[in-house]
């Protein structure tokens, strides 16, 4: 009963921002909640029979978030879990309140959050999860993340919150050290991927600091490594089980999210855990928009290539295949200073047809310094696209758009394409 | 004959991609019809026989300490490429090792290699964002600031006045520490493409010192309209107007 009265206010908050903004306003109502029945998201959180689980890092864990739970519910398991955009507390509350019933209690089993790691330390503060699976570290927001230490530190205090187990990106050398650390009888899952497939990575997976040695997996060390990755498939070991699955876009970084994710569910299942399952819900996951993905948009077959940070951004590029002869750029104002970009090397796209978004001046600087040729710089990104898309179908390969998040939305928007987050 | 280019410390001092500006002084180079190539240098082991200019970015600060320790197997040759001139861009925290010293937070201080003059110094609460600063010869140089610390003891010998942002800190109005050709700034990233003057002027000794001219290539001209872009919009954004040089 006692959050009965701050539910209900919530509810009319929700329904308010909704005749003001139809499909938006989602994080107002959490806002509401969150400052009259402040204890309500930290009580709701811990308050899940099979507890809550965690996925936090710089990069990948909006996909591992979305693996796991197709996991878990592949197994039976009913689970409550956050959409990737509301992964800060007011969000986070509204998501709540979206499946709560009128005492404010929400249906599940388990919980599965996504969670930033810039804003997860505080919203855990006081929050008792079961596991906590941390992906990696990157500096990807000079203004935001000043140095690598520092998001260690942060994902540090949300593994702190973990009392069962902590699973670790083994290839990833802060985490590896953090692992090190945790309390005793909080077991260490791991997973990452073999020599073979790093070395498919000439530049690396992007992580700060790379682990010297790959993940041997034993009884003492449970854990799952990415063996080999071919295009949209890719097989996991588990020790015990090696299974072949299928990606939701091409690249080794969404291998090692399946890697996250299976050994996410391995230590949440334990004995109930089934590989054969596991596969086939890993398997059963669409295409992620702008992650590699291809759609027809007017009259055009287009691939969309998001980039987040520098290693999905490297990544990416590398995976446009060379000679690819219409390339669109677009860099928006979610990259405020695009300077931690510069390490990466675009010069195997060779030439782009033209250069978008807010910041369009700054990409164009940094790729002409690649070696890229720039046929148009044109910020309007409206503009942009209308003219790339009116250009005749090229030749050699398929017409391709680059972006970062703000510039994704701004093209769903103005292309009508369905949002599929 | 080919300029060398050294990228000092590349694994411990890359925060931002401070480091990639040994590459745009090597394309620029390029473009200009002048051979160069760039080195990167982890310790004194491969130090190139020739080198013609130096770059050291910026590390986070558990960096400080190895790269202290391999910046001094180095510390004989930065002293001479001083004196004779070799420009060398230190930037963040990588201008903070070559000044007398790093005074921390929790009260421990770092001795540096004393090729700049003055020393970093704690203040409250790190500084991030949009700096601005008017350079005598250089003109308006357009940067982004990401440091916990200040500097002082380079009042005598700044880069630049503040015209928008923090800089140096401690009501100097400052930013930056030059000595010679050895420049320190806490303008973070690729701050030579952004400002193609402070990279020309960079270029310009590095060819004399090596016996040829540097006149800016067909290239760069079209590159450097993509940088006034990009500089029109942070001034804007920085709320400063300056004559478009």
């Amino acid at each position: 009963m006692r959050y009965a009265p701050a539910i209900l206010v919530g509810r009319l908050t929700r329904f308010a921002a909704r005749l003001r903004k139809p499909g938006g306003g989602s994080a107002v109502p959490g806002l509401v909640v969150n400052r009259i029945a402040p204890g309500y998201l930290k009580r709701t959180l811990s308050g899940f029979p099979q507890g809550l689980v965690v996925v936090s890092g710089s990069s990948g864990k909006s996909t591992t978030t979305k693996m796991l739970v197709a996991i878990l519910r592949a197994h039976g398991v009913d689970v409550f879990t956050n959409p990737s955009t509301a992964n800060i507390s007011q969000g986070l509350t509204s998501a709540l309140l979206e499946q709560a019933d009128w005492r404010g209690r929400v249906p599940g089993d388990v919980a599965v959050l996504e969670m930033d790691e810039g804003h997860g330390a505080l919203v855990m503060q006081g929050v008792d999860a079961r596991v906590v699976t941390l992906m990696n570290v990157m500096v990807d927001q000079i203004d935001r993340f000043h140095d690598s230490e520092m998001v260690a530190g942060m994902l540090a205090r949300i593994a702190a919150r973990a009392g069962e187990a902590v699973v670790v990106n083994a290839d990833d050398a802060y985490l590896e050290r953090l692992a090190a650390r945790v309390r005793p009888g909080v077991a260490v899952h791991r997973f990452g991927v073999a020599q073979a497939v790093l070395a498919t990575a000439p530049r690396g997976l992007g992580y700060t600091e790379t682990s010297e040695s790959r993940l041997e997996i034993d009884e003492q060390r449970p854990g799952v490594r990415v063996e080999s990755v071919d295009g949209r498939s890719a097989t996991l070991d588990d020790g015990r089980d090696r299974v072949t699955t299928s990606l939701p876009a091409r690249g080794v970084h969404y291998a090692v999210d399946a890697a996250a994710a299976y050994a996410t569910a391995h230590a949440v299942l334990g004995d109930r855990f089934s590989a054969k399952l596991t596969t086939e819900a890993l398997s059963s996951i669409p295409a992620v928009f702008g992650r590699g993905e291809r759609a027809t948009v007017r009259g055009h077959e287009v691939d969309f290539v998001l980039v987040q940070n520098p290693a999905s951004y490297q990544l990416n590029v590398d995976s446009i295949a060379p000679g690819t002869e219409q390339i669109l750029f677009a860099v928006g104002s979610d990259v405020r200073d695009p300077s931690y970009f510069w390490p990466t090397n675009a010069a195997s796209l060779g030439r782009v047809s033209v250069v978008s978004g807010s910041k369009a001046a700054e990409a164009a600087l940094m790729l002409a310094y690649d070696g890229v040729a720039i046929d148009r710089v044109e910020p309007d990104l409206d503009r942009a696209l209308d003219d790339f898309l009116a250009m005749p179908t090229p030749a050699n390969g398929v017409k391709t758009i680059v972006f970062t998040a703000d510039s994704m939305r701004r093209t769903r928007a103005h292309l009508g394409l369905a949002g599929a987050e | 004959m080919t300029l060398t280019i050294v990228s000092l410390l590349p694994r411990l001092q890359n925060t931002n991609g401070d480091a990639q500006n040994a590459h745009v002084l090597a394309a620029r180079a390029r473009w200009a019809g002048l051979e160069a190539t760039v080195v990167d240098v982890e310790s004194a082991q491969a130090l190139p026989s020739r080198v013609d200019a130096v770059v050291l970015g910026s590390g986070s600060d558990s960096a400080l300490e190895p790269s202290r320790a391999a910046l001094l197997t180095m510390h004989d040759e930065l002293r001479r490429w001083g004196t004779e001139g070799v420009p060398i861009l230190s930037i963040g925290t990588g201008w903070e090792l070559l000044s007398w010293g790093v005074e921390l937070h929790d009260g421990r201080s770092i001795e540096g290699l004393g090729i700049l003059p003055g020393r970093a110094v704690p203040r409250a609460g790190r500084v991030t964002g949009d700096l601005v600063i008017a350079a005598p010869r250089l003109g308006a140089l357009v940067g982004f600031e990401n440091h916990a610390r200040d500097y002082v003891g380079a009042e005598g010998s700044p880069l630049g006045r503040v015209r928008a942002g923090h800089g140096n800190g401690r009501d100097s109005g400052q930013e930056g520490a030059v000595m010679g050709s050895v420049y320190g700034t806490h303008m973070h990233g690729p701050i030579l493409a952004k400002n193609p003057v402070f990279a020309d002027h960079l270029l310009s000794t590095i060819a004399a010192r090596s016996g040829q001219e540097y006149t800016p290539g067909e290239q760069a001209r079209t590159v450097d309209g993509y940088a006034a872009a990009a500089r029109a919009a942070q001034l804007a954004v920085a709320g400063v107007s300056v004559p478009v040089s």
